[in-house]
């Protein structure tokens, strides 16, 4: 059964139960990230960029299957 | 043998590679957390000349993370101070100190000066606005930011394909969702690693030696002890955000404060509470917390119940948090924000030990 592994960074991680955590395969990203939204609503709110197999994507973008998928928010602190 | 005589030996790296950074002028904007040790590794590997803007001054709590400094230099600014620790190690080495933060008035006059700059700032509008500057001016920008117990690294303006911060991240976080910098935690030796992983790109930057890493965004997790690489392009639409001219650049607002929710002063924050109904001051102090305040205008709710409290707080539109000094009420504030997104909601500023609050007993008694 394919599956993608979702992995969170900085404040992203405190809006789910994992850093990492396996997720149902999806189509795309749009299909994934709507998917996201409707299991943790608390994502809704957040500004991230996503990276499928550590690529930075910067639209919907096909998945294939057992993709990597990062979800990458800006960090302000120093 | 001299100082650097176990560098120049270094494949690769050489005398050349030596007399590039001596020759080198860099500019570090921002001497705290990554600051420090960027500024630290800088120096002692021999860059020729080293630019400091910072417009603030050393406090106690910095010097968990901010290593240039000790108990000594509490209360002194950090640019200038920065500079004269530095020099005293390295009387050879060039400082040239800034001590009004960059905006967007002096921003391209200072960033202009210097081959290569490291961007060691702690919110975003300057992330922004030193990204910017430094896309209209073609300098290589070495970006190191952290939160909690993660960070990354980024070279921007640099290579082939010459990325910048918005390819990463279009436009800036909305307001109501960026946490409070100031205020998170950070434990010191991460901003550690992260500041010296800048100094280590701009070093390659300047001597040519590696693969710097300019086509990827480099996270470090201080907990898992993980880097984890993410390949970046060039993004059109944020590009599309770029300021087009200098002029476009100076007439641009990047002042986005890390504030979430607002903070409002006790002044303020009383003037409403007694002369407007829809606002609500509230003691967020855990129960058993002294002084034991009861006023009218104070309703009590420890932070612990105050999401279970909704029903409390909805006939309100300003919700006005208290604590001791503000600083969990600050935190306070950021989490209700996003449970109550059509609410304003306002941490007051100093708490009740503020001097001008009222609640303050000890004032009070004098």
């Amino acid at each position: 059964m394919e599956k993608l592994t979702v992995k969170a960074f900085g404040i992203i991680a405190e809006k789910l139960p994992e850093q990492e955590f396996y997720f149902p395969q999806q189509q795309d990203t749009e299909e994934l990230l709507n998917s996201l939204y409707d299991e943790y609503p608390d994502l809704r709110n957040m500004d991230f960029s996503l990276a499928v197999n550590q690529q930075l994507i910067q639209q919907n973008t096909r998945l294939r299957g057992n993709e990597e998928i990062a979800l990458l928010p800006p960090f302000s602190g120093g | 043998m001299n100082r650097f005589s176990r560098q120049t030996i270094l494949p690769g790296f050489g005398i050349e590679g030596q007399q590039k950074l001596s020759d080198a002028r860099v500019l570090v904007v921002g001497a705290g957390g990554l600051g420090c040790p960027a500024l630290l590794h800088l120096a002692a590997a021999g860059v020729g000349t080293i630019g400091i803007v910072d417009g603030d001054t050393i406090s106690e709590s910095n010097l968990n993370r901010q290593t240039l400094f000790g108990h000594q230099h509490t209360g002194k600014p950090k640019s200038s101070t920065a500079a004269e620790i530095l020099k005293e190690k390295y009387p050879d080495l060039s400082f040239e100190v800034f001590s009004d933060y960059l905006n967007t008035n002096n921003a391209l006059e200072v960033i202009s000066l210097f081959d290569v700059v490291v961007d060691g700032t702690d919110n975003f509008g300057t992330r922004y606005l030193i990204n910017d500057a430094c896309v209209l001016l073609k300098k290589p920008l070495v970006m190191g930011a952290i939160y909690q117990y993660e960070g990354q690294v980024m070279a921007f303006n640099f290579g082939q394909i010459a990325l910048n911060y918005r390819d990463i991240y279009p436009n800036p976080p909305r307001r109501d969702q960026i946490p409070n910098c100031a205020e998170t935690g950070v434990l010191g030796v991460l901003p550690g690693i992260i500041g010296t992983l800048q100094a280590a790109e701009v070093i390659k930057i300047l001597s040519g030696v590696g693969k710097v890493l300019a086509e990827k965004i480099l996270f470090f997790n201080l907990k898992n002890s993980s880097f984890y690489e993410v390949a970046i392009q060039a993004n059109p639409s944020g590009r599309n955000n770029l300021p087009d001219s200098e002029e476009d650049f100076r007439s641009r607002d990047y002042n986005i404060n890390c504030g979430l929710a607002e903070s409002i002063n006790w002044e303020k924050a009383m003037d409403w509470t007694l002369n407007m109904n829809d606002s609500l001051l509230v003691d967020i102090r855990e129960t058993g917390e002294k002084p034991l305040l009861e006023k009218e205008f104070l309703t009590r709710i420890p932070m612990k119940k105050i999401k279970e409290n909704a029903a409390a707080l909805s006939a309100y539109e300003n919700i006005l948090l208290v604590c001791a000094s503000g600083q969990r009420s600050r935190q306070l504030a950021h989490e209700l924000k996003q449970q109550f997104p059509e609410k304003k909601i306002f941490s007051v500023e100093g708490g009740i030990l503020h001097p001008s609050s009222p609640l303050n007993l000890n004032k009070n008694d004098t």
